[in-house]
């Protein structure tokens, strides 16, 4: 098998002639922790609806675990957990019912696993699933989808409509599971602080497209944002390439600029600035610079 | 797929109870005029009857095409079980044999009570061998035909037209055999109708985005 458990090529998608996804390209090699960032409506859940094989591509493909998303067998199926946004668990199921239902279906199933999560959960059994809250809902996707020991486990927004304390409960878990069986994840969140924790790569979806698409130091190294102060106005063009973004307030400009190395120090040198400061950038003010609308794409290095 | 057949007849058991419901008028009404006097004519009474009910039944199944698709779309099942290892085509696989198992409920006990009556009370005049396959076919498949229109506007139900649609078509089917009457002819169309129907629905259900 390939070693990318993950591949999407060149995908492109349509919603009634609008561009949703515009030629995404990116791999998730086995074992890899992969945070999928994106503003509301950017297209990540697009992408795993396509991944999982729930949405047709328009163009371009997409695979998982070796197998071509539209044709993925029943016994690679049964590799892939999934927790889906907003957890769409059969609501006027009870919740024994459910779990029987998928253990029927399953081709593993670590029953002993499955009830230490019930019991940490503390989730009931003989409730329907309408009647759990968002959290305790999340908590049984979560169980459930952990109970076939899956190769890869893909959590879209496993967090959205949870309160800070079950937010926090269900990342302490879902770091202990990933730590102790060493799966490859997809994450898709728009809650940074939640990615960065998990997340080994990040990828940033912005206007159809993957303006980022590396580890999450490599990020964190490479993206700068510079506060430069000329001794006059700041010149129309400093002839820097991979400018993310630029901003102007009298004598001062500030950029943030992709790959920053003593080249572009240099050529940002010939215009003598009375001073250039580096501003201090996490992974929320990197994900704000790389969403403007203006922003440009991060070029690899 | 048993436990995809067992989840479907247990969240469609409302159909098998008004199944065996259904079959147990139908059966009251074929035993009746036997301990009653002036037999032929309640028989012909009767006949009027059953074949009110069973235009019933028919768009019961109707009913049941749709309710089972309409289900699943409204409680997005589909789009949960395909995230286990569970294919769409199996999941409608299974769905299509919890109709037919629910349209054999109630014609099986009607076959057999036929059967029964046949022999008990042979009518004085020569019958037609076949005449009780072709005529319980032609039941079926009618049934069976309704329930594959209801499951194509229940899939389609996000807009009145194809629900309406489908609904018409039952009654224009319904109509023909009532016209036309039960037979080899009429079972080969019925049979080219619902290849077709299959196909369309295997199409929309494992095209639709879940």
């Amino acid at each position: 098998m390939d070693e990318n458990v993950i591949k999407v090529e060149n995908l492109v998608k349509y919603f009634d002639g609008r561009c949703v996804l515009d030629g995404i390209n990116f791999d998730v090699p086995q074992g890899c922790i992969y945070g999928l960032l994106g503003r509301n409506g950017a297209g990540k859940t697009t992408i795993i609806r396509i991944l999982l094989g729930l949405e047709p591509a328009t163009r371009g493909e997409t695979s998982l675990l070796g197998r071509k998303s539209t044709r993925l067998p029943a016994k690679i199926r049964g590799q892939i957990g999934c927790v889906a946004e907003g957890h769409n668990l059969i609501q006027n199921y009870k919740v024994s019912r459910l779990i029987k239902l998928c253990k029927d279906l399953s081709r593993q199933w670590n029953g002993e696993s499955f009830d230490h999560l019930m019991e940490t959960f503390r989730l009931p059994r003989d409730r329907r699933v309408r009647d759990l809250s968002m959290g305790m809902r999340a908590q049984l996707n979560l169980a459930l989808a952990m109970a076939i020991d899956p190769e890869l486990l893909i959590l879209d927004d496993p967090t959205l409509g949870l309160d800070t304390v079950a937010r926090r409960q269900f990342l302490e878990l879902a770091i202990d599971i990933i730590q102790q069986q060493g799966r490859t994840i997809l994450f898709c969140s728009h809650i940074l602080s939640d990615v960065e924790r998990i997340a080994e790569r990040i990828g940033i979806l912005a206007a159809g497209k993957l303006v980022v698409d590396c580890s999450l130091e490599e990020l964190k190294t490479r993206v700068k944002k510079l506060r430069i102060i000329f001794p006059e106005s700041p010149p129309d063009d400093l002839y820097l390439t991979e400018i993310i973004n630029r901003q102007i307030q009298g004598r001062e400009m500030a950029i943030t600029v992709a790959n920053w190395n003593r080249q572009k120090q240099a050529i940002l040198e010939t215009f003598k600035p009375s001073s250039c400061t580096e501003v201090p950038m996490s992974l929320e003010d990197i994900f704000i610079e790389c969403t403007r609308p203006d922003s440009e794409p991060i070029e690899a290095a | 797929m048993l436990t995809l057949i067992k989840r479907e007849i247990r969240d469609h058991v409302v159909y098998f109870f008004a199944a065996v419901i259904f079959s147990s008028i139908l059966i009251s009404i074929s035993l009746t005029p036997i301990f009653e006097s002036r037999r032929h004519y309640r028989l012909l009474s009767g006949l009027g009857t059953v074949i009110t009910i069973t235009a019933i039944v028919i768009f019961g199944f109707f009913a049941m095409g749709v309710g089972q698709m309409y289900t699943d779309k409204n409680r997005k099942i589909s789009a949960f079980l395909s995230t286990l290892p569970v294919s769409r085509s199996r999941i409608l696989i299974a769905r299509i044999v919890t109709g037919t198992l629910a349209i054999l409920t109630l014609i099986v006990p009607q076959v057999i009570v036929t059967i029964i009556l046949l022999r008990l009370y042979a009518p004085p005049v020569p019958v037609y061998s076949g005449f009780i396959a072709e005529v319980f076919a032609g039941i079926f498949l009618t049934a069976f035909a309704c329930y594959c229109i209801g499951l194509q506007a229940g899939w389609s139900s996000s807009s009145i037209v194809p629900a309406m649609g489908g609904f018409g078509l039952t009654c224009i089917l319904v109509s023909l055999i009532l016209i036309k009457g039960f037979g080899l002819h009429i079972i080969v169309i019925l049979i080219l109708f619902i290849i077709a129907s299959l196909i369309r629905i295997r199409h929309l259900f494992t095209s639709t985005p879940l």
